[in-house]
């Protein structure tokens, strides 16, 4: 399997010199080709000319689809990507991806996982065989497993020193009644009681074709259609199909001696997709979502605004959104000081009503759509984001829009979108999350 | 629509990931000893102070994890959890505090220092020396082999005009107790006649003792004592007359007979070699 075919073309084109570079190339056309499988695999390739290579195995195996006797199986499952395998072992995979100079790594959100490897052009045959390897024939040796517990630990420690990271999962844990309330990291309680067998199970029942989606960068498409006829059919079949997400509305507080009170304070939204997640989305830039000038005050959001006006201590607010595939959560995130938490979060809530109320003029929208488009298109500049993008298409949708189609989609929202998705939110069952001394938080049904 | 791109703001470093590399099982180094769990030291960095440090420290959407073989590693705060020994068990009394400048003591410490190196690596040399000779003079000839080469001989044991042999160093050696009569006629030699012209005082430290190798120095042959034409030796193999002084005089032999190096250390006793 020599790819290198295609790098020659682009140095023969760029040998026609005296082109001005604020021109794309005529002739040169990048867009990614898409195949399904009968069997329901999906694999997406863009040969974008790079000299490194990318390749994803995304699969619909996230933390939602554990049950209550797995628990937790899928932060083992992510820990245990370097295990010894049916082809290769531990150490074969660890000593051979480090002799090519790349990199096997796995991500894991609620809804998927991704297996992704990355290494120069002409290692590819090298690192795909550990892929498969990884993604298919895992044999999860029971001392092996078993020594993922220590790090299994680490990772909770860590995890839980990181405020943000625990009252996102507390928010979703209070959010839903079951799937999407399942947290990414292991449960204390399950830790030493997931075991091999565990791991095969889950791996059974969720790597199947039909919910696997094979996306390459600087890949031919023809060599990464082979590879996922011949090894990625292993498992037919569509797999366990997850139950849906029920919201439920509900509160956490995570009491500690923290000074600093983190809160957020959500209700359900759109699932992803639907025309009502862009609205949200559009929402989110117009309440405002985080710093856009470095070092900058970030006096541009409307939160921001409306939150200075009602404390001089330190903060921070930003608009939350998530959405999965069938359920979303939309709402407001704060850092504040103890004792001015609930001047922040009654703020920041009056003014989500303001919005809801229709206080946000054309000139709001326009800027809320080009910021989102600028965050999108952005976020498509890198090799990482570029594969997410495709990877995540692939697998929710099976196919490939473009960037100028999404953005498209973005113009399209009206400020009665926004309107009505901020009174969603207003009138939605709130949950709410914190952390922190939580002497002066109020409850969910006292904001 | 939104992919997980949209996930991780270019400016909220801690929603992103955490990631570490893979470094391989954890393996106990005794089986069946228990190894106990230590805590997890980690870093409790709170620097959030003012407005600007809380900037962007809020997720804009849920997390998600990534562990990778080779990837990018986290952020690790070593200065908090490796800890500097305390060598104060070995350090010397002027250097205990830290708070105190090491520059005061610096000299005394340095002279000290090459004082005690420079030292020991004269001794050393000189060790070195003592044994090298030791063994590379063990090479040389025995203490028994050495014994050999001299011969103590006792004078008042020789009677006048006597001549005696003693094996020495292999050959027989001559001392021959001369009378005065043989001594005088010696002196009175003319040294013009002789083949090998030696006065008899130059062969001689003690007149009255004459102490010759008794091999003829024409062939080898051990001369007749008290025989011959000159009242010395006669060497029976070819002829060779030698007078009391061991000269050649007749005969076929070039030269007189070899006189060794003796030494009287008293009056009774000579060492000959």
């Amino acid at each position: 399997m020599k790819i290198g075919g295609g790098v020659g073309q682009l140095k023969t084109d760029m040998a026609v010199t005296g082109h001005p570079l604020e021109e794309p190339l005529a002739g040169l056309k990048l867009s990614p080709g898409v195949t399904k499988l009968p069997s329901g695999l999906v694999i997406t390739s863009l040969e974008n000319y790079s000299p490194a290579s990318k390749i994803g195995v995304f699969v619909k195996a996230g933390c939602r689809y554990e049950t209550s006797e797995n628990q937790g199986v899928t932060h083992l499952l992510r820990l245990a990507s370097n295990l010894t395998t049916k082809g290769a072992s531990a150490f074969k995979i660890c000593h051979g991806i480090e002799a090519v100079g790349g990199s096997l790594s796995v991500t894991s959100s609620r809804e998927s996982m991704i297996y992704t490897v990355d290494c120069l052009r002409d290692d590819i045959d090298t690192v795909m065989e550990y892929l498969i390897n990884v993604t298919t024939a895992p044999e999860f040796r029971p001392w092996e497993v078993s020594d993922l517990r220590p790090r299994v630990k680490t990772d909770k420690a860590q995890a839980a020193q990181n405020t943000q990271i625990a009252v996102v999962e507390a928010l979703h844990g209070a959010a839903y009644k079951n799937t999407l309330c399942n947290s990414l990291y292991c449960p204390d309680y399950m830790v030493d009681n997931i075991q091999s067998e565990h791991l095969h199970q889950f791996v059974q029942n969720h790597f199947t074709s039909a919910r696997m989606a094979l996306v390459g960068l600087g890949v031919d498409h023809a060599v990464l259609k082979q590879v996922g006829e011949q090894f990625l059919n292993i498992r037919s079949g569509a797999g366990t199909t997850g139950a849906k997400a029920l919201y439920r509305g509900g509160e956490s507080r995570l009491a500690s001696s923290s000074g600093l009170v983190h809160s957020a304070v959500v209700s359900q939204s759109a699932a992803v997709g639907s025309s009502e997640a862009l609205a949200f989305s559009v929402l989110q830039q117009v309440l405002g979502a985080g710093p856009h000038v470095k070092r900058g005050s970030n006096s541009s959001g409307k939160l921001v605004q409306a939150v200075a006006k009602a404390t001089a201590d330190p903060f921070d607010v930003t608009a939350f959104n998530a959405s999965y595939s069938d359920s979303g959560l939309f709402g407001f995130y704060t850092i504040s000081q103890a004792a001015a938490v609930g001047d922040v979060v009654k703020s920041a809530l009056a003014q989500v009503k303001a919005v809801a109320d229709g206080e946000i003029t054309a000139s709001d929208i326009t800027r809320a759509k080009l910021q989102l488009k600028g965050q999108f298109l952005m976020s498509l500049e890198t090799s990482e984001g570029l594969l997410e993008a495709l990877g995540t298409q692939a697998l929710t949708q099976g196919s490939y829009i473009s960037p100028e189609e999404i953005s498209k989609s973005i113009d399209n929202v009206s400020l009665a979108d926004v309107t009505n998705a901020a009174k969603k939110f207003m009138s939605g069952k709130k949950t709410m999350a914190s952390s922190g001394n939580l002497i002066k938080t109020p409850f969910v049904d006292e904001i | 629509m939104m992919s997980l791109a949209a996930r991780s703001g270019t400016f909220s470093p801690y929603m992103q990931a955490t990631a570490f590399t893979v470094a391989g099982p954890l393996k106990a180094l005794v089986p069946g000893v228990v190894v106990k769990e230590e805590k997890i030291l980690l870093n409790p960095k709170k620097h959030f102070l003012c407005r600007e440090s809380l900037n962007g420290q809020s997720p804009k959407t849920g997390h998600a994890v990534t562990v990778s073989i080779n990837g990018s590693a986290g952020i690790r705060f070593a200065h908090t959890d490796i800890r500097m020994p305390d060598f104060s068990d070995y350090r010397r009394s002027e250097v205990l505090d830290a708070n105190k400048s090491s520059q005061e003591s610096s000299e005394a410490r340095r002279a000290y220092s090459y004082l005690v190196t420079g030292a020991s690596t004269m001794v050393g040399i000189y060790t070195a020396k003592t044994v090298v000779t030791q063994f590379v003079s063990s090479m040389s000839a025995s203490a028994d082999v050495l014994a050999l080469s001299k011969i103590e001989i006792k004078l008042s044991d020789i009677p006048e005009g006597k001549n005696m042999t003693f094996k020495w160093r292999g050959k027989p050696l001559f001392v021959r107790h001369r009378t005065e009569k043989e001594i005088a006629t010696e002196a009175a030699v003319n040294i013009g006649e002789l083949r090998d012209p030696q006065h008899d005082k130059d062969r001689v430290i003690n007149p009255s003792w004459v102490i010759v190798l008794g091999v003829c120095t024409h062939l080898g042959c051990v001369p007749i004592a008290n025989a011959g034409d000159f009242g010395g030796y006669y060497c029976p193999c070819h002829g060779s007359h030698y007078d009391a002084s061991g000269r050649i005089r007749k005969g076929p032999a070039p030269l007189n007979l070899e006189v060794p190096y003796y030494e009287f250390p008293d009056d009774d006793t000579v060492v000959v070699g």
